[in-house]
């Protein structure tokens, strides 16, 4: 399996420059410090823009960081003041008139993901709950520790992931680095909510502060409407 | 109207069935269809490990339509060039790898920098551009 780019840049003999220019070249695009050929690709897509909000291409989370991945990019208008500037988060690469194209290679640096841990403890009642990003748990019955954990594990969570770190701890970890909002520490939580009626406790702490990732690929139109296409290929 | 034809094709038997996907343009000046980049700046270079190199000794008119051309000429499939832009990390250009990129340059911290890894590495790079002001000489 291969992928193959090939680019000319072509100028006739007076035009750019007094004699003709032409640059062409073909590659196998291979992954980092290798021969072997990326094996994988986001497919071609396109995307019509709406307004001129900034839009998220590509999350750099949810890639390899330091790889050799490549973007292709192209605004299809026909119009030639229209536009879209490309940036790496926030920093501007550059700008893509009507027609235009791109070949970028990609870092995909990633951002840190928070994380917190809830630490249960006691006898939790029937009724008890816990609420978080939107879920909410009701116990049927009285359960230990380790049964509130294997809850609170199982439920799934919009915008985080939850793993069992012991029998009495489930640990969150956010599932975007640009999820910055930090969670309330304490047994009573503004963010993690716990409702007991007996003993039960659930005290959270948080274990890893967010860093946004700053390499996430954005677009900007010059103009509401605009159109892209876009392929990634990637490890 | 200078004239400078860009192209690109990428092929593909990653899928099922195989993919080509072909783009060619005319490099025109921002936001028109009447005159063409006039401006083009060439180098082929050994770059050597250690230091990293602002790509363009000088400063590019900003915010306009220029576009780079950078290759990695390297054979050893191991070296490869960082490209950064300010603080920020673009990629990597691996041996063969090449890129085509719109340029802002939109102030010092627009600059394209470039690292060499591994060991020396070739690299040939072409900006067509629309006004470039030499840095004073020191």
């Amino acid at each position: 399996m291969a992928i193959t780019a090939s680019v000319s840049l072509i100028s006739a003999a007076g035009d750019l420059v007094t004699n003709a220019l032409t640059l062409s070249d073909s590659t196998t695009l291979t992954k980092a410090a290798s021969s072997t050929a990326l094996a994988n690709t986001s497919g071609l897509a396109r995307k019509t823009t709406a307004s001129t909000d900034q839009y998220t291409l590509f999350k750099a989370d949810e890639y390899t960081a330091d790889k050799a991945h490549k973007l292709y990019l192209k605004n299809t208008s026909a119009t030639a003041t229209e536009f879209f500037t490309v940036s790496y988060d926030d920093e501007i690469i550059g700008r893509l008139y009507a027609g235009d194209w791109a070949l970028l290679p990609w870092s995909a640096t990633d951002g840190v993901k928070a994380a917190f841990s809830v630490t249960f403890a006691n006898t939790w009642a029937e009724n008890d709950t816990a609420v978080f990003d939107g879920v909410t748990i009701t116990l049927g019955s009285t359960e230990t520790t380790a049964a509130m954990v294997d809850l609170v594990v199982a439920a799934k969570y919009p915008n985080f992931t939850v793993v069992e770190t012991s029998a009495s701890v489930a640990t969150f970890t956010a599932k975007d680095s640009n999820d910055l909002s930090l969670i309330e520490e304490g047994a009573a939580s503004d963010d993690y909510v716990v409702t007991t009626g007996g003993n039960g406790t659930g005290t959270v702490a948080r274990t890893v502060a967010p860093v946004a990732s700053a390499n996430d690929i954005k677009i900007t139109p010059g103009q509401a409407a605009n159109t892209v296409e876009y392929m990634l290929f990637y490890e | 109207m200078a004239t400078t034809t860009a192209a690109v094709t990428l092929t593909s038997d990653l899928l099922s069935d195989n993919m080509s996907v072909s783009a060619s343009t005319t490099c025109m000046k921002a936001g028109t269809t009447a005159d063409g980049l006039d401006g083009m700046e060439y180098g082929y270079l050994d770059l050597i490990t250690g230091d990293e190199y602002d790509l363009i000794g000088a400063t590019p008119t900003a915010s306009k339509a220029s576009k780079l051309y950078l290759k990695n000429h390297s054979t050893d499939e191991t070296y490869f060039i960082a490209i950064t832009q300010g603080t920020q990390a673009i990629g990597r250009l691996y041996a063969g790898d090449w890129m085509f990129i719109p340029a802002d340059f939109h102030d010092a911290a627009g600059e394209i920098a470039i690292t060499a890894n591994g060991g020396t590495n070739k690299i040939c790079y072409a900006l067509f551009h629309e006004g470039i002001t030499k840095d004073a000489s020191a």
